[in-house]
């Protein structure tokens, strides 16, 4: 029983990071239409930012930086690498069909990686510790310090980001956007600044999720992979809800942890894998928009 | 368009894959060069050779499936995989290849209906991602099937290939024994592109409610779609498995996958002249990278570094094509062929 509970509640926690990385997701999907491939990528990028400007400074730059001021340095860097990408990859490709803007997406999946193993090389490498890490005990339970904060976090963005895409104006803009790029053009809202908007949100949004992950722990270039655990949650959460994002991370959490204690010592540790993706696949095939997504036609 | 003066008496003639003497000429001498090759080059040209055969035969499936049918297949390197495992385990039973091949392009052609299955209910990317579980699920499935069904973490090793008694097994046959399979798969794809299940697929692309009221059954055609392409796949695979004689789901990796398609996008989707075309391209630009970082790296491992340029180099390449050239290099030869055509007269 104890070990059921204990599973539950370690479900829970990593089920809300797999919700934050899956905000990320959303929050690019619901304000440009894009579906981002690449954002395990993304998030790797600014994991490695918050490397160069704490533990990487020293080295680098010859002198060390308070925590602070290297968050900030590490915030600017995610800004200016979503406007980059909306810059060089997104901002031609308006208005084009929507494969061309998944493909681009796989592109870039390819190309920041190799730009990441170029620029940083594939070593692995300490991450620094900015969360606490340890354990608070409650009764016989066991709660991670770390992944708790994350936890609060998800549920506070995600009630931050749903009220800014739902009730502020910018935010209705964005809804435009996601709609339709044709028809938000023509009345008036500039798509460009929307996938500014979208990828900026998103950067920020991988690279908290990057340090709730990783805080304390090892950075390597698999951290990406995490970028595909993240879609099924993302899409069982409905791609256009914010708020469902956590939710859905909390079933798949839990039931990612459910199998891996309890089905991986029968079916050789490939349960758990497989569970996110057959949920992802249940979803396509009995409710393609998800828990919370809006309906739409075109998808049937 | 074919130049003024050329007419065809009959429909088979005008219906001909190659229209006039001039281009069944011109097709005869590049065949006959690929078959030459061998005898000017060396081993090292005979494997990339015939690595660019099994690549092909692996687009020319992409081909069918996003190219003619418009079904996103993120998946083609995990069916490829299907296609070298199967074929490894038939090999086993000691099937011989012409058995094999089929075998292994059926079996595979099944594997790739159960991920399409969802065509049935989404549409677009989201039948893309199911694909994409595919890919990830590939790895997964094969390191935790038991060790004695297709080798688990280590991998298969496989007999080398016979056909009628010879063994196949230096690059110099390998090279000649693709490059046959290779032909005889471009024929198949470009006679696709005529024959009414082509046609079918073409409409289901442009416009499936169109293609339902025309009378067509658009969720079979996706599956078959998937079908047709995995088969390609298969093919592939069983190439990859005599070629490398091991075959381990490490090889067949999502990032395979991605090249693949940016060798399709690159040399343009719509015709199988585009996948010949990206695949000749992208294998030359990552040999010439290759080349370059060895010609600067003389000493050290510099394997990861030339990955990653290679990786820089593909997204590269697909970000341009999307972004200037949708219609991909397939579009600038032909428009490179009219003006060669028509001259002195400006190109259509």
């Amino acid at each position: 029983m104890i070990r059921f509970a204990q599973a539950l509640i370690d479900g829970t926690l990593v089920g809300l990071v797999y919700g934050l990385i899956a905000i990320s997701f959303v929050v690019i999907y619901r304000a440009s239409q894009i579906v981002n491939l690449a954002q395990g990528e993304v998030l790797l990028m600014g994991a490695l930012f918050v490397w160069t400007f704490t533990l990487g400074a020293p080295t680098l730059f010859g002198f060390k930086i308070p925590l602070v001021v290297s968050l900030l340095l590490t915030g600017a860097a995610c800004v200016a690498l979503g406007l980059l990408l909306e810059r060089l990859v997104f901002r031609p490709l308006i208005g084009q069909h929507a494969f061309a803007i998944f493909m681009a997406s796989i592109a870039l999946l390819v190309m920041l990686r190799g730009v990441a193993q170029m620029i940083w090389s594939a070593e692995t490498r300490p991450f620094p510790a900015i969360l606490p890490s340890g354990a608070i005990s409650l009764g016989p339970f066991l709660l991670n310090k770390r992944l708790l904060i994350g936890a609060i976090l998800t549920i506070i963005l995600a009630l931050a980001l749903h009220l800014f895409l739902t009730r502020t104006r910018q935010g209705l803009r964005l809804a435009a956007v996601a709609e339709s790029h044709n028809t938000a053009l023509s009345l008036g809202v500039s798509v460009r600044s929307a996938i500014a908007i979208a990828w900026v949100l998103g950067t920020v949004v991988a690279t908290l999720g990057a340090i709730v992950l990783l805080s304390g722990r090892i950075l390597s270039l698999d951290v990406a992979e995490i970028g595909f655990k993240a879609l099924p949650v993302a899409l069982l959460g409905g791609l256009e809800s914010v708020r469902g994002a956590p939710l859905a991370g909390l079933l798949i959490g839990i039931g990612e942890r459910l199998a891996m204690s309890y089905l991986d010592p029968v079916t050789n540790g490939v349960a758990s894998n497989v569970l996110p993706f057959g949920v992802m696949i249940a979803v396509l095939l009995i409710r393609p928009q998800g828990l919370f997504g809006w309906k739409k036609i075109e998808r049937l | 368009m074919l130049p003024t003066g050329i007419h065809f008496k009959t429909y088979g003639s005008e219906a001909g894959l190659l229209k006039t003497t001039r281009a069944r000429v011109w097709v005869a001498l590049l065949v006959a060069g690929l078959a030459l090759l061998p005898l000017v080059s060396n081993d090292y040209l005979h494997g990339i050779g015939t690595q660019m055969y099994i690549t092909l035969i692996a687009v020319l499936g992409l081909h069918v499936t996003v190219g003619i049918a418009g079904q996103i297949n993120i998946a083609q390197s995990a069916f490829v995989g299907v296609g070298a495992f199967a074929a490894a385990k038939f090999v086993e039973f000691g099937w011989p290849f012409w058995v094999v091949i089929p075998a292994a392009a059926l079996t595979t052609g099944a594997v790739s209906i159960l991920f399409a299955l969802p065509a049935a209910r989404v549409k677009g990317f989201y039948l893309a991602l199911t694909t994409l579980a595919a890919q990830v699920l590939f790895p997964i499935v094969v390191f935790g099937l038991p060790p004695t069904w297709l080798g688990g973490l280590v991998g298969m090793p496989v007999e080398p290939l016979t056909v009628a008694g010879y063994a196949i097994s230096s690059p110099m046959q390998l090279y000649y024994f693709t490059f046959a399979i290779a032909l005889i798969m471009t024929l198949a794809a470009f006679n696709l592109h005529r024959s009414r299940f082509g046609r079918a697929l073409k409409a289901v692309r442009d416009n499936d409610i169109a293609a339902e009221v025309m009378g067509i059954d658009v969720l079979r055609y996706k599956l078959a779609a998937f079908f047709a392409g995995s088969m390609f796949a298969g093919v592939a695979g069983a190439c990859t498995a005599w070629f490398l004689q091991f075959v381990t789901a490490e090889s067949f990796t999502l990032f395979s996958s991605v090249w693949y398609l940016g060798m399709l996008i690159v040399g343009g989707m719509a015709t199988p002249i585009g996948a010949i075309l990206g695949v000749v391209f992208i294998t030359v630009v990552q040999e010439g990278l290759h080349e370059i970082a060895s010609a600067f790296v003389r000493h050290g491992d510099a394997s990861g570094t030339i990955f990653a340029a290679t990786n820089v180099a593909l997204g590269g390449c697909i970000l341009l094509a999307l972004i200037f050239e949708p219609r991909g290099l397939a579009h600038r030869w032909m428009v490179l062929k009219n003006t060669f055509q028509f001259w002195p007269f400006p190109p259509r």
